[in-house]
């Protein structure tokens, strides 16, 4: 017992440069040699599918990309699942896309790129990348009461009077559903706030892990149609449209990751009792 | 593919094992990459928010087509002259003159103008969707024959009970004008468990996003590390090992953990 005692207590005060190397071998070790795991979606995940599925035929769609290069793995296979599924069934939905931070719009360009590859888009037809504009939510709330006061023109300047699927596009009322790929302020606060309650048009969200626990409120309520919660949420989501990608790649890294964390987190709690019951019998 | 391509996945490759380099301690690698990513994100900011705000929304304006100044120099962006926006051009640099000690009273005009605006949306924003709202989700039924007793998310009589007893307990916890002793202490005792539920939620979150970045960077490391890229990554990663390595022996007083 006291050797297995010592063994622990030495587990607990182990560098945290080994910790590091064997959370980097834990997640590295999956991603080199794939591992299929079994993904089963939660409820949240099921509503935002649902949402997107009973979006009435021949709808304008909104998607915002409210992040950047730094929770690229986490939301990019978000927007991407949602775009597959809007397009999917052919149902004629039209998407519009804004941009509530600057490098959202290398990454809306990003994602039309993959997407364009598997679909035969026609810009300013089926999609229109509406771009960025600096003013958090205000921005949100200006789109809410006038569009056209805030977006005169798209990302590649082409003046919104002159593309064909903005016309009848005056606010936020003009669109059946709305998504946002959130990874802190401003996202999905603002469009909840500023967007889908004083409009009553339905939202769905993907965030950060990290936002998660802070945004469930909202779906609690019914202010939010389901959230895509972190990467498994992004992998809950690739499994539910039927189209691997990235985030189901990284499932079996993120759980082998976990593993690694919460076993030093209880070697290291035993290695404290253990050290404290020490020092007071001695 | 193109040299520019291989190039940038090199730099790519390079800034984020500078990065992770910070992993074994402070060195140039990662001073390196952490002021090229300050530098690199304020003249990007700078240069997005002048392309696609102050210039557009501001001097497209100010310069419209049907502008008084519209014989010296036109900004054709689908607005309308409107001389009110001098108004927000003059706070814009009465915020700039913060530099200038004999004047920087003058940036606390603009300054305020902002704060009055914000506090004005976020206090909207909130009462509605956060007060409001929020309240109202809590008010939850607690005994109805329509709900079955238990269920694993969603509604139903247990899950009803927790809301109500988690929110009440939690709100009590934070009422310092009673002693939190006896049964009352023991109330707001269970409002602790709750709030530390929720703070653990919160930390496993953070770390799945933390190992999600991870996997991200990996990711990209790894595609990196192909022919097509000219073994990018293993050549980063041999350069950072070798100097570091050298640096660390030059340096052995840095070297301590």
């Amino acid at each position: 017992m006291r050797f297995l005692e010592d063994i622990i207590v030495k587990f607990g005060s182990v560098d945290r440069r080994v910790i590091f190397v064997l959370i980097g071998l834990a997640v590295l070790v999956p991603l080199l040699n794939p591992i299929d795991l079994a993904i089963r979606p939660t409820p949240s995940s099921q509503r935002v599918y649902d949402a997107v599925d009973s979006i009435p035929d021949n709808s304008n769609v909104l998607i915002s990309f409210d992040y950047g290069p730094s929770t690229r793995p986490e939301i990019h296979p978000m927007t991407l699942g949602i775009m597959r599924h809007i397009l999917s069934q052919d149902r004629g939905h039209k998407i519009y896309i804004t941009c509530l931070w600057p490098d959202g719009l290398y990454m809306a360009k990003d994602a039309l790129k993959i997407i364009n590859e598997e679909y035969d888009l026609v810009e300013h037809e089926d999609y229109v990348l509406l771009g960025f504009r600096p003013g958090n939510e205000a921005i949100v709330k200006g789109l809410a009461s006038d569009l056209r006061k805030v977006f005169t023109v798209d990302a590649a300047q082409t003046p919104i009077s002159e593309i064909p699927m903005m016309e009848g596009i005056n606010n936020l009322n003009d669109f059946q559903f709305m998504f946002t790929g959130s990874a802190g302020y401003p996202g999905t606060f603002e469009w909840v706030q500023y967007g889908a309650d004083p409009t009553g048009v339905p939202l769905s969200s993907g965030t950060t892990s990290i936002q998660v626990n802070e945004v469930m409120p909202y779906v609690q309520s019914g202010q939010l149609k389901g959230i895509l919660a972190g990467m498994p949420g992004a992998a809950e989501y690739e499994k539910l449209i039927d189209t691997p990608g990235i985030a189901i790649q990284g499932m079996a890294a993120q759980s082998y990751g976990h593993v690694v964390i919460v076993l030093f987190i209880i070697l290291g709690n035993l290695a404290y009792f253990i050290t404290e019951r020490r020092e007071r019998k001695y | 593919m193109s040299f520019s391509t291989i190039l940038g996945a090199w730099i790519a490759a390079f800034l984020t094992l500078g990065i992770f380099s910070y992993l074994y301690k402070d060195n140039p690698f990662y001073k390196i990459a952490e002021h090229v990513f300050v530098g690199v994100s304020a003249a990007y900011w700078a240069a997005t928010f002048y392309w696609t705000q102050i210039y557009p929304n501001l001097f497209g304006r100010l310069f419209a087509v049907d502008s008084p100044f519209a014989s010296m120099y036109v900004i054709d962006k689908g607005h309308e002259y409107n001389g009110l926006y001098f108004f927000p051009l003059l706070l814009g640099i009465m915020m700039l003159l913060s530099v200038f000690k004999q004047i920087n009273w003058m940036a606390r005009w603009g300054i305020a103008y902002t704060v009055g605006i914000a506090a004005g949306l976020k206090a909207f924003g909130y009462l509605s969707s956060n007060v409001i709202s929020q309240i109202k989700s809590t008010a939850v039924e607690l005994f109805s024959g329509e709900l079955s007793f238990f269920a694993m998310s969603g509604d139903s009589i247990f899950n009803n009970i927790v809301i109500f007893i988690g929110t009440i307990s939690a709100l009590m916890y934070f009422y310092f004008s009673r002693e939190q002793s006896g049964a009352y202490g023991r109330f707001t005792r269970l409002g602790v468990y709750f709030l530390m539920i929720s703070f653990g939620a919160s930390f496993g979150f953070a770390v799945m996003g933390r190992i999600s970045l991870l996997i991200g960077r990996f990711n990209d490391l790894i595609l990196f590390s192909n022919p097509s890229y000219n073994y990018g990554t293993f050549w980063m990663l041999g350069l950072i090992i070798v100097v570091l390595g050298y640096w660390s022996f030059q340096n052995p007083e840095r070297t301590e953990g």
